[in-house]
């Protein structure tokens, strides 16, 4: 009797459960029916939209005079954390903000996908803002104000997508332990190197990825010789940007391969014993993208945060924070600009199609 | 019909269905997210999706490193564990209370914090170098899986040794002096007596860090990345945060840890009914310390000397002096020091002081939440035996099996489902389900060991007496579990004020807590800032365990 009574009672409570949670994917079935999608992406769970929205649908308005504007962004801290105090300040409008790495907030938005809460997504790799575009998660904003002014290839043809600033990768070297840096990456396969180069962990760093595939779209399957060179000449993957640049700051690494460069230059001047340089044969250059999204609340508001991120104001923070900004008439004294800097041939859609086997084969060599 | 309800009031017990419910709510639900996530691939539903994408990834050698880790680890947290268990809870030593502290140190020291201190110290160049110039080479023993496992090692090992020495605590001398009067040689009493005794307490505590071990993520990915070294947590990890995201993926991927988290419950389950016994029973404790030769002494002092120094003493070095130093590339130097760092914490208005607050408040909310479901939850387990019960025990340990990373997207999915009807998604009350729903596994376990040896007979005297069964509870078992109560919640609050990969996802825009900050400081901003920030988050915490303590101490003292 005890026994049929538990079984009884479990079947009622996992029941309850099953028909919640059968509700709820009825609910994400329906969501996906409406989506006009035709493609699916075989590994990527978030299904492309083909048609790009040109037109800027609200989708709920009915909270169009809200006083807040709820913000996702990627770092560096003190830059979004001044540029969102910057913007309450001159609108009034309250930014809860929250900030993480890209990774975390990627990963953030498919959890909330069924009941999103952000309105304006700012990340610091331009394939995963590619990423939700085609995922069809934006809204464009074409009467962005001084969106002109953008480098051309910092914004989307539909205006979904504004490279606001960027970050370019170089070689960051301790100056107390190196006085002949190497200009170019293939010097660091040397025996000169051997055991004092390290690299940011491509499934760590969003820009380090990048990187590698923008590398490996400019030099074919024969780049990846380089990096089975480096990996024979001992070096080391070791976490994300910023620890990798740590192990040079703290003397146990030599330089530093594709780390992003504006950490280079503000742990420069607080008077660190490090420098970087740009390689000759060119790099990659990664707008971070800040975007509104199609679910949000607060439309009204998130264009005036789009606004005020091109504004000079807002742009003249980013220069504050050694960062490349994203409007070509502003230029930087702390830096290096963006005419400075000698590019690798790559296109975008060639090295999001790529990335997945490159990840998987960059592993495989540094296991 | 009043048949049926009278004999379903006698079959089972109310207080079964709530706490099943409950369970249901923060622990089955979100897990059953997770299970349907990994079948749904965007479009259709696929019971066998899960298991494709398990065999068809190239995971044989993370599984097998995960499991070879999770292994050397118990081993490891156990060889330090037991002699520093014997020796506070057996011995005159243990009259320093300051040492059950001391030895939670490492605990209350984020993972990823310890593992950059310990690569700071000992990388080439590092503060071991610089300290010692002559000597070199030490990074190639270091950088290798006997670091790994020594790093993680003296992290977990405060969970063995905290459930060992209640145990020993409990049994009485008196069973030892039987051993003596009847000739018993030391080694024999151990053998025959203390092991037997203490083998269900072990079996809980190694389980605990197994399945702590196999789900680290802090360790593997700041140490375990840079010797090449993958496990699973670290591959499902990269499946979550790097384009292109695929949950479906990473939760598949956490099949496996579920699975072995049940699998090892099962032989925990048959192990301990077969091998546990009950030693608080009523009669006289003789809870004898034993007092030391001068020999024995000086080893009891240089072996908890020497676990200190390598737990404690050498991690913080590195903290404290990244935390002092001024610019990280002139190392220990002269002049090369400064308070800046701290100072900046505690500026008013700034985000650090509140990021405390909050870690403050969530961590004392959680851990008494969860030691208020850990006594149910123990009760019912240690009282009740039926399937009924036996599904609580099972549905109370989950949390522990599942990944955080994949443990906080379930619980996304599930509070901030349209369908759901309590809407605390995006406020300061889902961090803290959030963390209950983390951490009630540790107070579950350590209440139930504590119960498992408390004797039912105990409970009959006071029936006999004609103490209701409040009356009973509160005087009798509420004392005696006491002890397990107060190291439930201290770990639940220590792991809760720390705990880091749940904060990063469900923290609401615009809320810090200590953890997220240091983490923000070690990713885009300075790492000193962080590590000052650390080591203020492990003077508060032991403040307040302090304070605890005195004040416990004061009430037992009281009561007497």
């Amino acid at each position: 009797m005890k026994r049929i009574l538990s079984v009884l009672l479990a079947i009622v409570i996992l029941s309850v459960g099953l028909t919640a949670c059968a509700a709820s994917e009825n609910a994400n079935n329906t969501a996906l029916a409406s989506q006009s999608a035709s493609e699916a992406a075989p590994q990527s769970e978030i299904k492309p939209e083909t048609q790009p929205e040109t037109q800027p649908v609200p989708q709920s308005g009915k909270d169009e005079k809200s006083d807040k504007v709820v913000v996702y962004s990627a770092g560096p801290g003190g830059l979004s954390a001044g540029i969102a105090e910057a913007f309450e300040e001159e609108t009034g409008i309250k930014v809860e903000l929250l900030q993480a790495t890209s990774g975390k907030i990627l990963s953030k938005l498919e959890a909330e996908k069924e009941n999103p809460v952000a309105d304006v997504v700012v990340l610091a790799t331009w394939s995963a803002a590619i990423g939700l575009k085609e995922a069809g998660m934006l809204q464009a904003y074409p009467e962005a104000r001084n969106k002109e002014k953008l480098y051309p290839e910092f914004l989307d043809q539909d205006s979904q997508i504004f490279g606001y600033s960027a970050s370019a990768l170089g070689i960051t070297y301790n100056t107390n332990l190196v006085k002949n840096p190497g200009k170019d990456w293939n010097d660091y396969t040397g025996a000169d190197w051997t055991g004092k180069v390290s690299l940011p962990d491509p499934s760590l760093s969003g820009s380090c990825m990048d990187f590698i595939s923008g590398y490996i779209c400019n030099c074919g399957d024969e780049g990846w010789q380089f990096f089975n060179d480096l990996k024979s000449n001992e070096a080391s993957v070791d976490g994300a940007n910023k620890a990798s640049l740590e192990t040079v700051l703290t003397g146990s690494k030599s330089a530093v391969l594709m780390g992003v460069d504006y950490m280079a230059y503000s742990a420069k001047a607080k008077g660190e014993p490090v420098d970087i340089v740009y390689p000759t044969s060119g790099t990659v250059v990664n707008p971070r993208g800040a975007m509104i999204l199609k679910s949000s609340q607060n439309v009204e508001n998130a264009r005036l945060f789009i606004d005020f991120l091109l504004s000079d104001k807002a742009q003249d923070l980013v220069k504050k924070a050694y960062i490349i900004p994203g409007r070509s008439d502003i230029k930087c004294d702390n830096r290096a600009n963006m005419d400075e800097i000698s590019l690798l041939k790559y296109d975008w859609p060639t090295m999001m199609s790529n990335q997945t086997q490159i990840i998987e084969k960059f592993a495989s060599i540094f296991q | 019909m009043s048949v049926l309800i009278r004999a379903i009031k006698k079959h089972i017990k109310i207080e079964q269905i709530a706490v099943l419910t409950l369970l249901t709510v923060l622990v089955a639900a979100p897990i059953f997210q997770i299970l349907s996530r990994s079948m749904y691939d965007g479009h259709s539903f696929d019971v066998m999706a899960p298991f494709r994408i398990i065999l068809e990834g190239n995971l044989i050698k993370p599984i097998m490193n995960t499991l070879i880790l999770g292994f050397c680890v118990v081993i490891g947290a156990g060889v330090v564990a037991l002699p520093l268990a014997f020796i506070t809870a057996k011995t005159e030593i243990g009259k320093h209370k300051w040492l059950d502290l001391v030895i939670l140190v490492p605990f209350m020291t984020p993972p990823y914090i310890g593992s950059m201190a310990w690569i700071l110290f000992l990388q080439p160049n590092g503060f071991f170098n610089q300290l010692l110039p002559k000597i070199s080479g030490q990074e190639q023993l270091f950088f290798s899986f006997f670091g790994l496992v020594m790093i993680m090692s003296l992290h977990l090992f405060p969970f063995i040794y905290l459930i060992i020495k209640n145990a020993l605590e409990n049994i009485s001398g008196n069973l030892d002096e039987a051993a003596v009067v009847h000739g018993a040689s030391s080694t024999y009493k151990l053998i025959r007596i203390t092991m037997p005794l203490l083998f269900s307490a072990f079996i809980l505590g190694s389980l605990l860090v197994f399945v702590k071990a196999i789900g680290e993520f802090g360790t593997p990915v700041t140490f375990g990345r840079r010797i090449g070294f993958n496990v699973l947590t670290t591959e499902i990890h990269r499946y979550v945060s790097s384009w292109p995201i695929s949950l479906s993926r990473a939760t598949s991927l956490s099949y496996f840890l579920l699975f072995t988290c049940i699998l090892i419950w099962c032989i925990q389950s048959i192990f301990s009914k077969k091998l546990s016994y009950q030693t608080v029973n009523g009669k006289g404790m003789a809870r004898i310390k034993k007092s030391l030769s001068k020999p024995q002494k000086i080893i009891s002092y240089f072996y908890i000397g020497l676990i200190l120094t390598i737990s404690v003493g050498i991690p913080y070095f590195s903290i404290l002096a990244t935390s002092l130093i001024k610019l990280r590339g002139y190392g220990l130097q002269k002049g090369n020091f400064t308070l800046e760092h701290y100072l900046t914490l505690f500026k008013t208005g700034s985000s650090s002081a509140e990021a405390f607050l909050t870690s403050l408040k969530i961590a004392i909310l959680s851990a008494s939440i969860c030691v208020l479901i850990g006594i149910l939850v123990a009760l019912i387990v240690t009282n009740h035996s039926g399937k009924l019960s036996k599904l609580i025990d099972l549905l109370s340990l989950l949390p522990n099996s599942v990944p955080t990373i994949v443990l906080v997207i379930g619980l996304i999915l599930f509070w901030n489902a349209k369908w759901h009807m309590i809407p605390i998604y995006n406020t300061f009350w889902m961090i803290v389900v959030t963390y209950v729903t983390f951490f009630i596994p540790y107070a579950v376990q350590y209440i139930k060991s504590a119960l498992s040896q408390i004797s039912k007979s105990l409970q009959s005297a006071g029936k006999i007496c004609g103490g209701s069964s409040f009356y009973n509870f509160r005087k009798i078992m509420l004392p005696l579990m006491m002890p397990g109560i107060i190291a439930g919640w201290t770990m639940t609050f220590t792991i809760a004020f720390r705990e880091l990969v749940g904060a990063i996802m469900i923290l609401p825009p615009g809320m810090q807590t200590s953890s997220t900050y240091i983490f923000n400081q070690f990713e885009q901003g300075e790492a000193s800032k962080g590590m000052a920030m650390a080591v203020v988050s492990v003077l508060i915490t032991i403040t307040i365990l302090m304070l605890l303590n005195i004040f416990v101490d004061k009430r037992v003292n009281d009561g007497r």
